[in-house]
């Protein structure tokens, strides 16, 4: 089947057919999933050696489940954020500070050298902040707030209750206001 | 904590949703490649879209192949010969077995090749 053909397909049920032998919908698939796992996994690690990793191991995941996918019972991205937020974590508990000179420099073209130090150090200081927090704050607020899910899928994710999620967020968010408190000038934002 | 620092944070947020981080050719072909092998582990046909009927490749498999296939053909094409143009001999031996019965019979269905009708 053409990928033009396959484009409207929902990922469950191109799921289905990666587990009956379709190879476009492993292209496909991984066309959709990839980067969103990858970009997931960068937000959440900051380094790009190990944030592909993740990427990779939660897609192998992703394949050896397809034959026992069952289609319209979980959402295939709920799936994916899920295992990659928990490969994540696993990686986190194992080395918990991540070392500022592991961030990626900001890639030529896209700004100005100033605008991309610039960039670099607030993400430095909004990721070293996120390092502080509870690991379940952490992801509650990475999903919520930079992945920009809603609050009933993160429950889904986190496997807890959505009250649990906003009770989670809101926390995480009072925490780390008050960690970068002081910081704005710093950081380069103005009052204009 | 500040309405300010609250809004420093969602600056910070905002910039962070913003970046991009686009993954590499090398890892987009690492994945698809780990798609296709995994799907060939799976023991499904790669491409087709359609798995291969397991039953027939076990079948071949138990009886050696496409070459033991056309030994059986030959076998069972030659057995139909001898039953519709058995040799004297066969003939013969059929006719002494059966016509032994009281109530056997022989149907000719080709008279053409002299096959007789025995009465018990």
């Amino acid at each position: 089947m053409a990928l033009d053909a396959l484009s409207d397909v929902s990922d469950d049920a191109l799921l289905v057919l990666f587990a009956n032998g379709d190879a476009d919908a492993a292209r496909l698939l991984n066309l959709r999933l990839t980067p969103r796992a990858y970009a997931q996994a960068m937000r959440m690690l900051r380094n790009r050696a190990e944030a592909e990793d993740v990427a990779q191991d939660a897609m192998m995941r992703l394949w050896k489940i397809a034959p026992e996918w069952r289609q319209g019972e979980a959402k295939v991205t709920t799936w994916l954020y899920r295992v990659v937020a928990n490969l994540c974590t696993d990686r986190l508990r194992r080395q918990r500070s991540v070392a500022i000179d592991t961030i990626p420099e900001p890639e030529d073209g896209r700004a100005s050298a100033a605008d991309g130090i610039q960039d670099a150090a607030r993400m430095n200081a909004l990721y070293a902040a996120l390092d502080e927090l509870p690991e379940r704050q952490r992801q509650a607020v990475v999903l919520r707030h930079i992945e920009g899910l809603g609050n009933p899928e993160i429950a889904e994710i986190l496997e807890i209750s959505t009250e649990a999620v906003e009770s989670l967020t809101a926390r995480g968010k009072r925490a780390l206001a008050a960690i970068l408190a002081g910081q704005r000038e710093e950081l380069g934002y103005s009052d204009d | 904590m500040t309405e300010r620092d609250l809004d420093t944070l969602e600056l910070l947020f905002d910039a962070a949703r913003h970046q991009a981080d686009d993954p590499s050719a090398d890892l987009m072909q690492r994945v698809l490649d780990d798609a296709l092998t995994e799907q060939r582990r799976q023991g499904v046909s790669v491409s087709g879209g359609v798995a291969r009927p397991r039953l027939l490749r076990q079948f071949l498999a138990t009886i050696g192949g496409w070459p033991a296939v056309a030994g059986l053909a030959t076998a069972s094409v030659v057995g139909l010969w001898i039953g519709v143009n058995p040799p004297a001999t066969v003939a013969d031996t059929a006719e002494a077995y059966l016509s032994s019965g009281a109530d056997s019979y022989l149907v000719d269905m080709m008279p053409g090749f002299q096959f007789d009708l025995a009465e018990g």
